[in-house]
């Protein structure tokens, strides 16, 4: 069969029109069984075999194709009498009440209609929409009483929801029967049905009140076959039913001549049956049930709603060639890479026309089979059809057949591209394009240095891989995904992929002034992180022995020529910089690559932060920085692992007279806090402008306390340097907080020297029993104990009513991250609805589908952020440097 | 430290609060009930009264027709649900014919596990052992087709207590006092609020919109602005604030014309008999009912009503602060006792309609009427075992009762002790969801599950203890003792 590619250019909505519906349906309706005693379908029943098949095996009677290639026809059902569309209701009310009971003619006179005919014709023109002229001429016409073309005097009419319309007749209500409304419709001129919105070659007022009614397909609604043998249709089949057998009982008292009562009573029960048929949750109708109280799913609760078929089978896919299963950490793969484990890597696969060049290699691995890793699981011929390698007998037969054309779905093989995903993905670098490495055991392995993008950590986080079928998207997936694409953030600029945690203390701990390495330990180093350099002069000989610097073995990896000056994270920010005399060797100065001076932290290469990472991108290429990443990380990882690192609790030991120090900066906080009190019972608290005198004292009670606290830090981490000088004994967790690697000076302060406020929605605790939070206090206690202030460390512990109010501080955190998730993925959903559409043009405007431009350059400036110096256009010193560099040279 | 609490817990279970509760339905709350139902009328002239309760010891019955008392372990082994036999005396009377009183078995209630009804009940450890159970398993829960379900109590805001709130912002009621009326399983929220004019209205079920105080008033039998003055306030202060409300209601003079006003309300388009008598009812039944339900409580109704007025008044003024609705003095826990009344009190109610229905088919097939045919037991059974082995309570309550959590004791304990909040947990509701100091020594700070349910789902703590209510009868007396002026007309 030839495939003739079409394009869609529109799709135009419309009505269908009685004859229509005739012309599309193969069979009429006419009996509401659907099977004979033997199980076959009757014909002229729900489940007629001309309305398509749903059995396999056998051939549809109209069209003659099979189960899956034929499409289903429709059927139809002429209705006794006419009834009214539920979903078109409230716009017949409004046609209604704006024409001519009489001539129908729209209530406006003819200059009016010209008016509104023009206005009409302009807005199409420039593509708005005709919905607030159309609503503004209903609004107009509603308003006369009498029609200014025949002048017949214009009744109110009410309308009844969900379906009944009654018009009021000199004070008595008659109830419009769909016939006199269809007849009504019917009188509306195409011109004058026109200026009401309709496009009558498609839409005629009329046909909204039906008399056909339209029978899906039985592919539309199969019936299941229960083990039991019995069958059980579908809920629009049972609804089907209703009507028919409804509309069969209408025609047969209409013909016998039963009173009009009955007919009456019917007809309204048909218009019940088919209002449910298109909406089973109209508002004022009870819902039809099944036998078992269930109520039916008819056609609007087919496509609304979460589950509904827009949300879950349109927007909402699902996809093959997929993998997921936990993740776990693996410092030996490049940040390219991502370990697949083989069971995975036996299942998913990539399919590869056969040339003459991998001819042999192909047919080797369709000998393994899907079994045995590396091999196949389909072959696919020329002509489409798929052969499973599983079901196929003759191995050799199958392979003489095989030649160039034909495809076979290999096994995903070390090397192959795949994309890696995390949710809730929301920005880009959520799916990555990853290099296969095939590992053995069963997670994903992936490199430290992407979790920061994925926002992925291993304490049980599932991960989803899709194995890319064609060989654009794996070119596309290629260059624009992969992850060393994906270093800057077009967030802020700055590399979103880099070193965390012991990558960072590795690095301090290597660049540290006066580490120093024998040849042997160097090489050994060196050779363990995979770097193949020539070593320089080594830089300290003492007694004889050369010693290489730990700036010496970090330089090798820099790139020859770069040349680089920044303040490092360890930085104290003094008020004199002394640059590279710097005590704390926080100046970094590389010069033609190498490590002059300063500390290599997280602003070196640190995720979101490292400014030598972000010249090795920007200045040296993707490649490079790749390079230099799994260098570096490979590196740092291999010294602190032969070095050793290690926290205890021993870290936040004070000695007595930093204890005794800290108490007593606790003390002159409280007691501060007690004059603020005092003076504010004596009304001489100077206000804050804007604040209440309560609101002022609050604030400066806050004040003082997260001072005091700050102030026990800053001693503590004196004391905890200090101590760390004299006992020449690094401290681990001060370490990791000085570098970035983990952890703040905030959290070193907790737990050495004071927790400090407990705080609820940005106040102190001021809930709790009438006049105090806890009943330990005296009533009208507004003290700093008393409202929440913890004067304990974490090590030392805390006291009952302090770990009281600390469980009220941290319940609040719970809260928020437990209400967050669920309204940020609100918001995602809503934004990506709103945005999915735009993109940037080649002209730089960004437009939606309709070629409606947005904004007239991305960003109003046309930058690509992750090309920009950290949100910067140009960085102008960085240029400077390098000119005046190359001018010296 | 150690040893008091050692002491304190030897004493106390940790799941005493569930047992106590239960004992104390089987043996007060359900002879309640059946008093409160009092007697059936049928329609073709027969009565049934009811006389005495009794519930038997935990029985399994076999295929053979026999009863035998069962340990709960046979129960969880065979999958059979550990119930116990329930008997009450009834008779019949017609034709000015009164039987005797005869116990018959009305159905079968679930056995909470270790109550008194329990075969554990006072087994030491050692008999324990013998009847195949854990002697350190707590109890408290029961057995419904094999498996153990726990009915985990729930935390509700305290009826029966007027609760001050301010008006939504933007709207036209400023401040608002609210109370949750409960008479015996009925339940009816009746509001005194105050609009932007300083208009009051009172809101109670039945009614559809607000009726002005003042009318409510008069209704009740506080006909003259003095006698209103003196059941809001005779304070100056409020003076203004209650003459500009009798201002707006003095087209209604007396109690006849404001009982019309309700009527005209409750009953429109009705006879004027009819909308009087209907206007009548519908005070005395569902303004606030935890007064009382006949006309002699209307003017202490009036009096109630003149409280929340005032406290409304009080709010507007800035005298008073709104309630702290998240403040656990405004809880009440409900265990197992509890919703096991709200359970029971429903499933008897239809077996008395199904008694009701029966004696009717029977005496009009002209057989004798007899209670022996007229009581299906398995309608109370069935309404009360599908309850708690879906967990869909009376009132459309969902997972009320739950399947014990068998992890590990721990887990079971935290499970038998857990509080759970009917707030919606989609709603962000961080108030309620905040560890309140209030809930020192009565709810662990710590443990609650992250995620949706965070702080809505709660856990006693170790030395939390129970005090239950105290009924109404035994106090007023002791309070008219101490020199409680009771309420009188014109003081």
């Amino acid at each position: 069969m030839r495939i003739i590619p079409k394009k869609v250019e529109r799709i135009k909505f419309g009505l269908l029109s009685p004859e229509m519906i005739r012309k599309l349906a193969e069979v009429k309706i006419v009996t509401a069984d659907t099977y004979d005693e033997d199980g076959y379908p009757i014909e002229g029943g729900l489940m007629d075999p001309r309305l398509g098949v749903v059995d396999p095996g056998l051939r549809c009677k109209t069209c003659g194709s099979r189960v899956g290639d034929c499409p289903g026809h429709f059927g139809r059902i002429e209705l006794a009498r006419p009834v009214i569309h539920v979903g078109y209701a409230k716009l017949i009310n409004k046609i209604l009440r704006s024409t001519c009971r009489e001539c129908g003619r729209v209530l406006l006179p003819e200059e009016k209609i010209e008016e509104f005919r023009e206005e009409l014709k302009r807005a199409r023109r420039i593509g708005k929409s005709d919905e607030p002229i159309v609503e503004e001429l209903f609004k107009q016409a509603r308003a006369s009483k009498s029609c200014p073309h025949c002048g017949a005097e214009q009744k109110e009419i009410k309308f009844e929801k969900p379906t009944t319309f009654i018009e009021v007749v000199e004070g008595r209500q008659h109830r419009l029967s769909p016939i006199e409304v269809r007849e009504r419709l019917e009188r509306i001129t195409d011109e004058d049905a026109e200026v009401m919105g309709f496009d009558v070659s498609v839409a005629r007022p009329e046909w909204m009140v039906l008399t056909v009614l339209l029978v899906p397909p039985v592919t539309v609604r199969p019936s299941i076959t229960l083990e039991s043998g019995e069958r059980s249709e579908d809920d629009l089949t049972h609804k089907l039913v209703d009507i028919i057998r409804i509309n069969q009982r209408l025609e047969e008292n209409m013909e016998a001549g039963a009173p009009q009562l009955i007919i009456e009573d019917l007809w309204e029960l048909l218009q019940y049956h088919v209002t449910t048929y298109f909406n089973n949750e109209v508002a004022g109708v009870p819902p039809a049930r099944h036998r078992s109280g269930r109520p039916l799913k008819t056609l609007a609760q087919r496509l609304k709603g979460k589950e509904g078929r827009f949300r879950s089978n349109l927007s909402g896919k699902r996809v093959n060639y997929s993998a997921r299963t936990v993740i776990s950490p693996d410092p030996n793969l490049s940040i390219n890479e991502v370990g697949v484990p083989e069971i995975i890597a036996r299942e998913l696969t990539i399919p590869e026309i056969v040339t003459p060049m991998n001819i042999e290699r192909l047919k080797k691995l369709v000998r393994n089979g899907p079994a045995k890793y590396p091999g196949a699981n389909y072959v696919e011929r020329p002509d489409g059809a798929r052969l499973s390698l599983a079901r196929v007998r003759d191995i050799d037969e199958l392979l003489e057949k095989i030649e160039p054309g034909w495809k076979v779905h290999r096994h995903l093989i070390d090397g192959d591209i795949v994309l890696f995903n995390r949710q809730p993905s929301l920005h880009r670098m959520s799916i990555m394009a990853h290099e296969v490495k095939v590992l053995p055991y069963k997670t994903f392995r992936l490199n430290l240095c992407v979790c920061p993008p994925y926002n992925a950590d291993f304490d049980g986080d599932e991960m989803n891989l899709h194995a890319i079928q064609s060989q654009e998207a794996r070119a596309e997936a290629r260059v624009l995904m992969r992850v060393q694409e994906q270093i800057l953030s077009p967030r802020f600029g700055g590399p979103i992929i880099g070193g965390i945690h012991d990558h960072i203390s590795g690095a301090y701990l290597l660049t540290l002034p006066g580490v120093r390495f024998t040849k042997e330990d160097a090489f050994h180093l060196l050779y363990a992180s995979g770097i193949k350099k020539p070593l320089p002069e080594p830089e300290i000989v003492e007694n004889g022995k050369e010693y290489y610097t730990g700036k010496q073995i970090f330089s090798l990896l820099l790139p020859e020529d770069l040349s680089l000056r920044y303040k490092a994270k360890v930085c104290r920010k003094c008020e004199v910089c002394r640059e590279e005399e710097c005590e704390y060797d926080a100046y970094v100065v590389i010069e033609n690559g190498r490590l002059k001076c300063g500390i290599m932290d997280e602003k070196s290469f640190g995720a979101f932060a490292g400014v030598l990472l972000d010249r090795i991108v920007k200045d040296y290429g993707t490649d490079a920085a790749r390079e230099f990443l799994d260098r570096v990380t490979k590196l740092v990882i291999n010294f602190i692992t032969w070095r050793g690192f290690s926290t205890g609790i021993d870290d936040e030991d004070l000695p007595e007279e930093a204890k005794e120090r800290i108490a007593e900066i606790l003390d002159d906080a409280e007691r501060n806090v007690f004059e603020l009190i005092r003076a504010y019972n004596d009304k001489i608290l100077e206000q804050l402008p804007g604040r209440t005198l309560e609101e002022t004292l609050e604030m400066r009670i806050m004040e003082v306390l997260s001072e005091a606290r700050d102030k026990t830090g800053a001693i503590a981490n004196e004391y905890l340097e200090r101590e760390e000088r004299r006992r020449r004994h690094e401290n681990s967790a001060r370490i990791m907080a000085v570098s970035g690697a983990r952890g703040s000076l905030l959290n070193l302060t907790q737990m050495a020297a004071c927790v400090g406020q407990q705080s609820v929605r940005g106040e102190r605790i001021k809930r709790g029993y009438s006049g105090r939070t806890l009943p330990h206090f005296k009533v009208g206690d507004i003290s700093a104990r008393a409202k929440g202030f913890v004067r304990s460390s974490y090590k030392q512990g805390l006291s009952p009513l302090e770990f009281f109010f600390h469980n009220m501080g941290g319940r609040e955190g719970l809260v928020d991250t437990a209400v967050r998730t669920s309204q940020s993925g609100y918001m995602q959903r809503r934004l990506i609805n709103a945005l999915q559409d735009l993109k940037v043009e080649y002209d730089h405007t960004v437009r939606d589908t309709r070629g409606v431009i947005v904004e007239f350059q991305h960003g109003e400036d046309g930058s690509d952020p992750s090309r920009t110096d950290w949100g910067k256009m140009v960085n102008v010193k960085n240029i400077v440097e390098k000119y005046a560099r190359t001018e010296a040279e | 430290m150690k040893p008091i609490l050692q002491s304190f817990l030897r004493k106390r279970e940790l799941v005493r609060q569930h047992i106590d509760s239960f004992n104390d339905f089987i043996e007060n709350r359900l002879q309640a009930i059946v008093d409160e139902t009092g007697i059936i009328e049928t329609d073709v002239g027969v009565e049934v009264e009811f006389g005495r309760i009794r519930v038997n010891q935990a029985e399994a019955l076999e295929a053979d027709g026999s009863w035998h008392p069962i340990a709960p372990m046979e129960a969880r082994l065979r999958n059979l649900s550990y119930l116990s036999r329930v008997f009450l005396e009834m008779r019949l009377r017609w034709n000015e014919r009164e039987t005797d009183f005869e116990s018959i078995k009305i159905g079968q209630i679930p056995t909470m596990i270790k109550s008194k009804i329990c075969n554990l009940h006072g087994k030491s450890d050692e008999e324990l052992v013998e009847l195949g159970e854990d002697p350190l398993d707590p109890g408290g829960y029961f057995i419904i087709n094999g498996s153990e379900r726990v009915l985990v109590t729930i935390e509700d805001l305290a009826p029966n207590k007027i609760i001050l709130e301010k008006g939504e912002e933007y709207s036209k009621i400023t401040e608002v006092a609210k109370v949750f009326s409960k008479r015996g399983g009925f339940r009816a929220l009746t509001t005194v609020e105050r609009d932007r004019e300083g208009l009051l209205w009172v809101n109670f079920p039945s009614v559809p919109g607000s009726i002005p105080l003042v009318v409510m008033l008069r209704a009740l039998g506080i006909e003259t602005d003095r006698e209103i003055m003196e059941v809001i306030s005779e304070k100056p202060a409020y003076m203004h604030d209650i003459l500009l409300n009798l201002e707006e209601s003095a087209s209604v003079k007396d109690t006849a014309m404001a009982m019309e006003v309700i009527g005209r309300k409750v009953a429109a388009g009705q006879a004027k008999e009819y909308r009087l008598k209907r206007a009548e009812q519908v005070i005395d039944r569902y303004l606030l009912p935890h007064i009382g339900v006949e006309p002699k409580d209307r003017l202490r109704k009036a009096y109630y009503l003149g409280r929340m007025a005032l406290r409304v008044l009080e709010l507007a003024r800035g005298l008073r602060d709104p309630d702290d609705k998240d403040h656990y003095a405004n809880k009440r826990l409900r265990l197992a006792g509890d919703l096991m009344e709200d359970l029971f009190r429903v499933a008897f109610y239809n077996l008395t309609r199904d008694i009701k229905y029966q004696l009717e088919r029977s005496v009009v097939r002209g057989k004798e009427p007899s209670v022996y045919t007229a009581v299906r037991p398995d309608v109370l059974t069935e309404r009360i075992r599908h309850a708690l082995a879906t967990g869909n309570w009376v009132g459309g309550r969902a997972g009320v009762s739950q399947l014990l959590d068998r992890t590990n004791y721990l887990s079971v304990v935290s499970h038998l002790r857990r509080v759970v909040s009917p707030l919606s947990r989609s709603q962000p509701h961080f108030e309620a969801r905040d560890l309140h100091p209030t809930q020192f020594g009565r709810i662990c700070p710590s443990e609650t599950p992250e995620g949706p349910n965070c702080g809505l789902v709660k856990n006693l703590a170790l030395a939390c203890e129970f005090s239950t209510g105290v009924p109404g009868e035994e106090l007023v007396p002791v309070l008219y003792e101490m020199g409680v002026k009771p309420i009188k007309r014109g003081v």
